[in-house]
């Protein structure tokens, strides 16, 4: 810290911008700059992420709503919470909700919130296909892709630009910055090796909370037989690598070290009982 | 073992993913008798060769072909489609979508394009109803035990 304050007070006297100032505001300037190169090292807070999360799922849900359906809405956050407790931040306030929409499709928020639309549940055949679903969600959230993409997009450091102001939803420019490079994110999609990362985690986590490892590569081969022309699956196609490619990334990690498991069959008539409810 | 069978023929009924549908091998690939890599081969399919898609049991799947009916490695297979055209996997819900314009109207349920993600004004009180389906860490452990759900050991693989 010192060091740093040093180093930018030689800094500041180099430039001639400084012309004019006296040595207590170069010590002060330099100080406050000193504070945001530190700030910069300091990853975002679980409360901001949380917060920023609540805004882009507000958002998500501006364009699609939830499903009526309360026992499908039930039955995926069981799923998921589930599942959730296999990794690495069981604490987060995991939350799942099923969108009104035919297209086929999954979203994942900072902090925890995470979507499936109505569409995709309804092409899924088992809970270790659901659950392979929700655990590529969840590793988005662990691995903070959406908020690294966010700050990148805005050129934006929540951490360091905030300096320990509260992120208000309503009053903060900051937050409003945030959520619109959010918007900019969800359509355009991830970096491929995100997905990848999330492909490739996500069947270790579904396997973990005793589901088919082969849930996710499923619905992979589901997607790469569906018609990639379909208009229920231009989103998804547009923000994600092809499916065939997922596939093959799979294929290759996958080799003979999930041979040994399988979900119980008990999965698969509750599964078929709650996705029958849907209309 | 006999048990395990019987559950693993229980669970093929009720898988009938992707049933069907077309696959071609992406390298030579055994059919096997049983989805099991000890089972006996009863003929080797060379790459490019096209199956039909009968069901999915974990990694394995039932195929019919030329060359003979049986098990291969689901992760042989890809599926990609080669047909055009909307198929009429969006049907009812797109309603609200007026024309060939792709305006959504008002009170129509709004899409999932990338436009309307960049336009849909937030929605907090369909947010707010989140909470009441979020379900507790004993609830889902509850709900694991009632599904026969047993938690694996498990370090990720490394990418390759």
């Amino acid at each position: 810290m010192r060091h740093y304050k040093i180093m930018l007070i030689a800094a500041s006297l180099s430039l001639s911008g400084c012309a004019g100032m006296d040595a207590q505001q170069l010590i002060k300037m330099g100080g406050n700059m000193a504070d945001k190169v530190v700030a910069a090292n300091k990853p975002v807070s679980e409360a901001e992420e949380i917060q920023i999360g609540h805004g882009i799922a507000a958002n998500l849900l501006g364009a699609a709503p939830l499903s009526t359906n309360q026992r499908a809405q039930s039955y995926v956050n069981n799923v998921g919470r589930w599942v959730s407790l296999h990794t690495d931040r069981p604490n987060l306030p995991w939350q799942f909700g099923v969108l009104e929409s035919a297209d086929l499709n999954a979203f994942a928020t900072p902090g925890g919130t995470i979507f499936i639309t109505k569409g995709l549940l309804q092409h899924l055949h088992t809970e270790s296909e659901l659950a392979g679903v929700l655990a590529h969600e969840m590793v988005h959230v662990l691995s903070k892709h959406h908020l690294a993409a966010l700050q990148k997009a805005a050129n934006l450091n929540i951490a360091s630009d905030l300096a320990g102001q509260a992120l208000n939803a309503q009053n903060n420019p900051l937050m409003d910055k945030a959520l619109q490079a959010g918007k900019e994110v969800y359509a355009r999609g991830l970096d491929k090796d995100d997905e990848f990362e999330a492909d490739r985690k996500g069947i270790v986590i579904a396997t973990r909370a005793g589901y088919d490892p082969f849930g996710l590569p499923a619905v992979l081969q589901m997607l790469d037989s569906a018609n990639a022309q379909d208009s229920s699956l231009a989103l998804m196609f547009k923000t994600h690598p092809a499916p065939a490619a997922r596939l093959s990334l799979l294929d290759k990690i996958m080799a003979n070290n999930f041979d040994g498991y399988s979900a119980p069959t008990q999965t698969d008539a509750r599964f078929n009982a709650a996705i029958a409810t849907l209309k | 073992m006999k048990k395990v069978m019987v559950l693993l023929l229980l669970s093929c009924i009720t898988l009938p993913a992707w049933a069907d549908s077309i696959g071609y091998t992406v390298r030579a690939t055994d059919i096997k008798q049983k989805p099991f890599s000890d089972a006996s081969t009863l003929a080797t399919l060379p790459e490019k060769s096209s199956v039909t898609i009968v069901q999915r049991m974990g990694g394995w799947v039932r195929i019919s072909s030329g060359k003979g009916n049986g098990w291969v490695k689901m992760l042989n297979l890809r599926s990609s489609s080669t047909r055009k055209g909307d198929s009429g996997l969006q049907s009812l819900f797109n309603v609200g979508r007026s024309g060939s314009s792709g305006i959504t109207v008002a009170t129509g349920v709004r899409g999932l394009s990338s436009e309307d993600l960049q336009n849909a004004p937030a929605n907090p009180a369909e947010y707010a109803k989140l909470a009441q389906f979020a379900v507790k860490a004993n609830q889902a452990q509850q709900f694991a035990k009632k599904g026969k759900l047993q938690s694996q050991t498990l370090d990720f693989i490394p990418a390759q």
